[in-house]
């Protein structure tokens, strides 16, 4: 059977989450590439699968997913990694294994005696294959421990890390996962074991006050739907395999396409099939977003949204030698990108004017906090210079034009030109007088 | 490790849930075991605790394809964790009243200062913990390293309850939104824009007969200059057409940045112009 791939469903959330409420469920559907009826199939889904896991998910879906800063951290997007498919009788045995496992160790025998009490009426008593081949599974994602001894061995549930911990110490790890979290990349399995701990900590007893306490502001949600890919794309970095994938260019429009053997889906493939040999995986704090950066024998550097990146595959190996040799080149190029530009290298001077007002010099602070590894020099009692050699301009001028007036680009001559013709520009979008053309 | 893991399946989950059982997976340990490597554990925990937490992660492997990621244009990371949040986070849970003696701005120091401590904020863009809390002059937010000494006061819960919706209802008067529209030519980088603004509450609007984008950014007002310095990032790709004070701070800016650029004195306001790179950002 193919992999599970949930290209659909990160597209899907993404969309929701960044566009939520722009569009008809035609215009949805149209930009993903599917049809109107598995638009509703897979809403329908994501809704069920929230129902079932949080009380106050009434809110309409539909309307998008949005984000009230000041009543819950709770990741609303992180059910995309519940969405795993499983037979409703394996999710039941599943779970009552691991209720058995709590706080005793039995063997394989005495598990499947205990299994004949527990199970619900209406799921059949799992046989021993079945029973020894859940727990060989649940050993190896480390739910539960295989006790020290001789056969038959003994299985217990693995919460020691829960259980050895004493209330007050439970809750600085929760604080602490959850801080981690939000601020750390990645932070999907930090997310998840918020999750856990949360309800570890409920029975013991705490309310929901306990958990909200925090807040993140000017957070990027969606990051964790990239993190999608994280996996495949390290383990193929590690085994120094090449990737093949779809890429759905983020600037053509389309976000998803569907998989034509899929009955499913009735709509022609677009995008481009590629083939890269993964080196280096890049997150851009400016915009949330996460790059991979790979290497192609006709074209060189490439750097692909990993938003555009469906249908991932893993490929050939390729040799120690030119790995580490690609990897090479890719660090010295990657350097002196502001983000992922490996342009020629130009270098930067500019003014940045202090503010008028005493107190704070929430200027200089900026640049020193987000400038990188340019280098601040005092020029005046009002001014300062900042200089940097940075590949291209194209990802710095952004950041320098979001001071405003407080930064004035000296050099080079032709990005200061740039930018006057940009301010013309944009002074132009807020004359008082429009004129009606 | 692959985070889509049928254990992770939201029907196992909720079957747990029912029982009251845990499943903990390697996956959980072995990233938590990475995140205590980071120097931000020190303020985290109590030593005897770091060190029982590290004991029971001995076994684990941490995520070595950490290596693998390059954080680009992140901020200086000032602070990930404060050895005040832990006091100040039991303050909020258990409803308890503060007096603070904080560092003023400009030197010197105010002590004695009772209010209701509500949530601990972290700013990721400043990387930096704030402590938002009400008190008679109305809701404050603090910088938690300018935060000398927090003790708790005890107050009745029925008085906790009403500061509490207080500071609530004052945060929802202080919103304030505004509109912004793609500028047509731009649509093609429609996916960076709703990035960059995907870090607000917001909801977008698509007019599809003039196949045009609408943003509608709500914020607090005091983060009106953060948001501004998103839309000078985003330069001529987007344009404010709701928000006249937004509006006219554009204008100023625009007009103020060239003034720089000409030299010309004659066309500078009178007033100390530049306050662009806001306080907020």
């Amino acid at each position: 059977m193919a992999r599970e791939s949930f290209d659909k469903e990160v597209q899907f959330l993404r969309m929701l989450a960044l566009a939520g409420g722009a569009y008809s469920r035609q215009q949805f559907a149209d930009r993903l590439g599917i049809s109107v009826h598995t638009y509703d199939k897979t809403l329908r889904y994501i809704k069920d699968m929230r129902t079932m896991l949080s009380s106050d998910a009434a809110d309409d879906l539909a309307e998008g997913l949005r984000y009230n800063h000041y009543e819950s951290a709770d990741p609303l997007l992180l059910f995309l990694f519940r969405s795993k498919s499983l037979k409703d009788s394996e999710s039941v045995r599943l779970a009552v294994l691991i209720g058995l496992l709590q706080g005793e160790a039995l063997t394989a025998k005495e598990l499947l005696d205990a299994c004949s009490d527990s199970m619900p009426s209406d799921y059949a008593c799992p046989d021993e294959k079945t029973v020894r081949g859940d727990l060989k599974y649940l050993e190896e994602v480390g739910v539960i421990r295989r006790m020290e001894g001789g056969r038959p061995y003994k299985y217990r549930a693995d919460i020691d890390l829960i259980d050895r911990l004493a209330d007050e110490e439970l809750l600085d790890l929760y604080d602490y996962v959850d801080v981690m979290a939000n601020t750390q990349v990645p932070a999907v399995q930090g997310y998840l074991l918020r999750d856990t701990l949360k309800k570890a900590l409920t029975r013991r007893g705490y309310g929901s006050e306990t958990f909200d306490v925090h807040l993140y502001k000017y957070h990027y949600h969606t990051r964790i739907l990239d993190e999608a890919h994280l996996y495949t794309v390290f383990e193929a970095i590690r085994a120094r395999r090449k990737l093949t994938f779809l890429y759905l260019s983020p600037k053509k429009g389309k976000n998803y396409a569907s998989k034509n053997t899929n009955p499913l889906f009735e709509r022609e493939t677009e995008g481009r099939f590629e083939t890269t040999l993964p080196l280096r995986v890049v997150y851009d704090h400016q915009y949330g977003r996460w790059y991979l950066i790979g290497h192609s024998p006709r074209l060189g550097t490439m750097k692909y949204r990993m938003e555009g990146v469906t249908q991932i595959e893993l490929g050939d190996a390729v040799d120690a030698e030119t790995f580490d040799r690609r990897l090479e080149v890719i660090e010295q190029e990657l350097e002196h990108s502001w983000v992922t530009d490996t342009h020629r290298r130009v270098k930067i001077r500019a003014r940045f004017y202090n503010p008028g007002r005493a107190g704070a010099n929430f200027v200089r602070e900026r640049v020193l906090s987000q400038g990188q590894w340019g280098v601040v020099t005092d020029e005046s009692d009002t001014t300062f210079l900042y200089e940097i050699e940075v590949n291209g301009i194209y990802e710095i001028k952004p950041w320098l034009r979001s001071f405003g007036s407080s930064c004035e680009v000296l050099e080079p001559a032709w990005l200061r030109r740039e930018l006057i013709a940009e301010w013309k520009e944009i002074q132009a979008y807020y004359e008082p007088v429009r004129e009606d053309l | 490790m692959n985070p889509f893991e049928k254990i992770f399946n939201y029907r196992i989950l909720s079957r747990l849930d029912e029982a009251d059982s845990i499943a903990l997976t390697a996956h959980e340990r072995s990233w938590l075991k990475t995140m205590l490597e980071h120097p931000a554990s020190a303020d985290a925990f109590a030593a005897e605790t770091l060190s029982r937490l590290r004991d029971l992660l001995q076994d684990e492997t941490a995520i070595e394809s950490r290596e693998y990621i390059a954080e680009k244009a992140k901020s200086r990371e000032r602070q990930v964790y404060h050895p005040l949040l832990r006091p100040l986070r039991r303050m909020i849970q258990q409803g308890r009243g503060i007096r603070l003696t904080s560092r003023l701005k400009h030197g010197g120091v105010q002590s004695n200062q009772n209010g209701l401590p509500v949530k601990l904020e972290y700013n990721m863009v400043k990387r930096e913990w704030y402590l938002l809390w009400y008190n008679a002059r109305g809701l404050m937010s603090s910088k938690l390293q300018h935060i000398v000494t927090a003790e708790p006061i005890l107050l009745p819960p029925e008085r906790v309850e009403a500061l509490r919706s207080r500071a609530l209802a004052i945060l929802e008067e202080r919103r304030t939104y505004a509109v912004i529209e793609i500028v047509r030519e731009y649509n093609a980088e429609l996916s960076r824009i709703l990035y960059a603004f995907s870090c607000f509450d917001k909801t977008v609007s698509y007019e599809e007969n003039r196949d045009l984008y609408r943003i509608r950014v709500s914020c607090l007002a005091d983060e009106s200059e953060f948001l501004l310095s998103k839309i000078r990032f985003l330069g001529r790709r987007v344009r404010i057409v709701e928000g006249e004070q937004l509006r006219r701070r554009m204008r100023e800016s625009a007009a103020w940045a060239l003034a720089r650029y000409e030299g010309a004195s004659d066309s500078q306001p009178a007033a100390q112009p530049p306050e662009d790179a806001d306080s907020a950002s």
